[in-house]
């Protein structure tokens, strides 16, 4: 990640300052959607960058090193080589941007990253996912573990009842919700989310990153989401050190529409790579 | 009963929704429709191709693509019975001015311009969205002024400005582009105000990634114009948006409505006490609430002031296209030689009455203005003459200083009584029908002396004040209706009284016309300024010393005088809403 964001003092004035109109931003958001459809050659660009933003992710209860192994290979290897080299892009090292893994299998993670030859962070959940409703000094144990294990993200879980109570803490990346809830990333939410980053930047001149998670399984909506970013925030945000997407069947979609724009056809489930 | 052939002339940047909103629902209610519409766009043309070959009644729509200048010749062709006018001020003016006396319904839907009202209290970033789409999407017809409270403009600049730089103009087609272009006509336009709007002192701030060529202008923002200037009083052109920053609400509603157009305008507060105060005070037809641009075909779109007259959308649009039925069909009334200057210039002078025979009249009246008997400003009284030929009374010799004066008392009046329940304005109406009731035999006297029986006579004195009481009643029925429609949100259809009605009375049953034009626009809120019946003023009068300790102040005016003389004032009189004329055909 790039330069650590500073922080500042708590201000709470500025929160009771914020207004938002949701009407207006149902609007923004369903013009989104509709409005920046992009195609053909662009679209494939487009898909490309939005590989690069992926942090790979699996937290299924039943992750065992083998499923972890393949994940990883997968977050080497996205989209099939063949495909890659079909639009010239075989040698631009396009990897996603992380693997995302409960703590118990960072190590594994870590093992068959290195054994790939790969570097790309592996981020852990931590902190009593997906809830948050355990002991501060669990939580805190399991970050520790977790960095030691080898990984350098950490997906922290706020402790919902301190925000309720208005007492907050500060982080460099702030995340729609865990992708474990109901109603996970969507728009509306998005855009007031991107503002207040917007907002902050503005007042204190630090960057934070952004990521959506939950729910965002189609590369249409992929690409919306990248056009939201670009819309409101600009280029500066869409990289990898600001911006990314927690996904797992988001990049089979993904390569599926490579694929058609490669060779014309639609491929079947089984022609693709697992991931 | 529907109007019978429309005619529709159509500005050189219409769009094509705003067309189909006018011609449906005329088509919808059974009228035909001629168009004229610029020839750059072959759109009409072929929609009128599609309704020609709905094989069983060709000829509904019509389309002639051709100049602006053919717009009156259209209209006064004999058959047509209604104009629909859309587009500038000056040539909806011209078009007025060569169809009076004929006759012709007259709609007119004038200048595009909206106005954006942003409080502290608003989400600054969904406004800025807003302004996006009103000024520089397709959607919106025309400029934007904005109105800005100052305790956020620096914050709403900055973030309208970096919006404006993501914004791409390009070819219509061009699914990547934000806004298109509407023509090398409106891109000179659009180029001449911000040359004037610099030149007096303004700051212009233009962003985006526009082609250079020449229909396609950036989109623009101008700031720091002096309000004084002519710039901020003319039109703001697509795509240009005008911006001025506001201290208090009150500043605002009252820069907002300081201006000669009334079209539509939003207000953006997420404190709904102040929207919907902001948006109650604000003279426009529409008024959108943290939104901008919402149409729905089933909600009436028009405006007030200079903005025109004419609704559409709703069932308002529908009742354009419509007109009670037994109504005449035209009849050109213009008499030939109606000389626009001179007319009702000079007051031709009364002669003197003859000897006076018979008992001395009552003193002279004065003039009804502002609750009470005041002299007139000529100070000259002319004499009235029963159906014998003898005097019956003097009055007084009303002008312009009058009308003047009447007018600002109406004014005065007005908030009060807009402001006043249905249920006081009926009572007062009642009261003044129990009044004429009392006075039933003086009227009736007075009536036989013009030469009305005395049956008639008191007939006449009993129909006023039972019409009086009908308005009374009607009083109460009106109001604002909620409506639902196809928008996220509700829709409040408010009905508001005018302001200053002037009436011209008819000559013909002096007191039952005076008193029937009298009761409905009091009954709806409005306060009057009327001129009574020429040849018998008096009844009018009699009624007013009832009016004077009944009725506030300055609700109604009478004004007595030579006729044409005071309805050329009242006409040429700026601040009265609207005018009612009966009388000769000039």
């Amino acid at each position: 990640m790039s330069a650590r964001s500073r922080g500042t003092e708590l201000d709470l004035s500025w929160i009771s300052k914020i207004q938002v109109n949701h009407p207006a931003v149902l609007r923004r958001a369903e013009q989104i959607q509709a409005r920046r459809t992009v195609k053909k050659e662009w679209q494939a660009a487009w898909l490309l960058k939005a590989v690069t933003f992926i942090d790979l992710t699996t937290l299924s209860g039943d992750d065992t090193s083998s499923n972890i192994q393949r994940l990883c290979y997968k977050a080497k290897y996205p989209i099939r080589e063949d495909l890659l080299k079909a639009l010239n892009m075989h040698d631009k090292g396009i990897t996603t941007a992380a693997v995302c893994v409960y703590p118990a299998r960072v190590c594994d993670a870590v093992q068959a990253l290195k054994a790939a030859g790969c570097s790309i962070p592996v981020a852990s959940v931590a902190t009593g996912f997906p809830a948050g409703q355990t002991h501060l000094k669990t939580r805190l144990e399991e970050i520790r573990l977790a960095v030691e294990d080898g990984a350098t993200e950490i997906d922290v879980v706020i402790n919902r009842s301190l925000v309720l109570t208005g007492q907050w803490e500060g982080s460099d990346f702030i995340k729609t919700s865990t992708g474990k809830e109901t109603v996970n990333a969507t728009f509306p939410v998005a855009i007031v989310m991107l503002r207040a980053i917007r907002d902050f930047f503005w007042k204190t001149g630090n960057k934070i990153g952004f990521k959506p998670a939950g729910g965002i399984r189609s590369a249409k909506d992929s690409l919306a989401w990248l056009s939201l970013v670009k819309e409101e925030l600009g280029d500066e945000w869409l990289k990898p050190e600001l911006f990314r997407i927690g996904a797992s069947t988001l990049l089979s979609d993904i390569e599926r529409q490579i694929y058609h724009h490669v060779t014309g056809r639609y491929a079947a489930y089984h022609d693709l790579p697992m991931s | 009963m529907r109007t019978g052939v429309i005619g529709l002339i159509l500005p050189p940047t219409f769009s094509f929704l705003e067309m189909m909103w006018r011609i449906c629902p005329a088509l919808a209610v059974g009228c035909t429709v001629v168009a004229l519409v610029p020839p750059a766009s072959p759109t009409p043309l072929l929609l009128a191709q599609l309704a020609g070959e709905l094989g069983s009644f060709p000829g509904i729509l019509n389309v002639i693509s051709g100049p602006a200048s053919l717009g009156p010749i259209l209209a006064s062709q004999p058959a047509i019975q209604k104009v629909a006018f859309c587009g500038a001020l000056e040539e909806g003016r011209v078009l007025r001015r060569s169809l009076a006396g004929e006759c012709v319904e007259l709609g007119l839907a004038l200048g595009m311009e909206s106005l954006l009202l942003l409080t502290d209290t608003a989400d600054v970033d969904s406004a800025v969205e807003g302004v996006v789409d009103a000024a520089w999407s397709d959607r919106g017809p025309g400029g934007l002024r904005l109105l800005i409270q100052e305790s956020v403009w620096d914050e709403f600049m900055r973030r309208l400005q970096e919006r404006m730089q993501r914004l791409r103009s390009g070819p219509g087609l061009d699914g990547a582009v934000d806004m298109g272009t509407r023509g090398a006509a409106a891109c000179d336009l659009a180029q001449r105000f911000v040359h004037e709007a610099q030149s007096q002192g303004a700051q212009v701030f233009q962003a985006g990634d526009v082609p250079p060529k020449r229909p396609f202008y950036p989109p623009t923002l101008v700031s720091n114009l002096p309000p004084a200037s002519p710039c901020a009083q003319a039109e703001v052109p697509w795509p240009v948006v005008v911006a001025s920053p506001f201290r208090t609400a009150k500043e605002a509603l009252a820069m907002a409505n300081g201006t000669p157009r009334g079209g539509s305008a939003s207000v953006w507060s997420e404190r709904l006490g102040q929207a919907l105060e902001l948006g109650y005070g604000l003279r426009m037809g529409t008024v959108w609430i943290n939104a901008h641009g919402l149409r729905d075909p089933s909600v009436p779109t028009g405006g007030c002031k200079e903005s025109g007259c004419s609704w559409h959308g709703g069932p308002d649009g529908l009742y354009e296209y419509l007109r009670p039925s037994g109504t005449p069909t035209r009849v050109s009334c213009l008499s030939k030689n109606m000389n626009y200057d001179t007319f009702g210039l000079a007051v031709p002078p009364t002669l003197p009455a003859g000897p006076e025979i018979g008992p001395s009249p009552a003193p002279p009246y004065g003039l009804f203005v502002g609750g009470r008997f005041q002299a007139p400003g000529a100070r000259s009284s002319r004499p009235i003459q029963d159906a014998s030929g003898n005097l019956h009374g003097y009055v007084a010799e009303g002008g312009a200083k009058d009308i003047r004066g009447a007018v600002e008392a109406a004014h005065q009046a007005a908030p009060g009584w807009a402001g006043q329940s249905p249920g006081a304005r009926a009572g007062l109406l009642w009261a003044l029908a129990a009044a004429l009731e009392r006075r039933k035999s003086t009227l009736a006297s007075r009536l036989e002396r013009q030469g009305v029986e005395l049956k008639a006579a008191e007939a006449e004195v009993e129909l006023s004040a039972r019409r009086l009481r009908a308005w009374g009643a009607q009083a109460q029925a009106q109001g604002h209706t909620l409506q639902v429609s196809g928008l996220r949100g509700p829709v409040l259809r408010l009905r508001e009284p005018l302001g200053v009605l002037a009436v011209v009375c008819p000559d013909e049953w002096p007191l039952l016309a005076f008193v029937s034009l009298l009761a409905p626009a009091l009954a709806c809120g409005n306060t009057v300024v009327m001129v009574p019946s020429a040849a018998c003023p008096l009844l009018a009068l009699e009624v007013c010393q009832d009016m004077a300790t009944l009725f506030p102040a300055g609700l109604a005016n009478v004004v007595t005088g030579d006729q044409d003389h005071l309805t050329r004032c009242l006409a040429l009189h700026q601040d009265v809403q609207a005018l009612w004329y009966f009388g000769s055909a000039q």
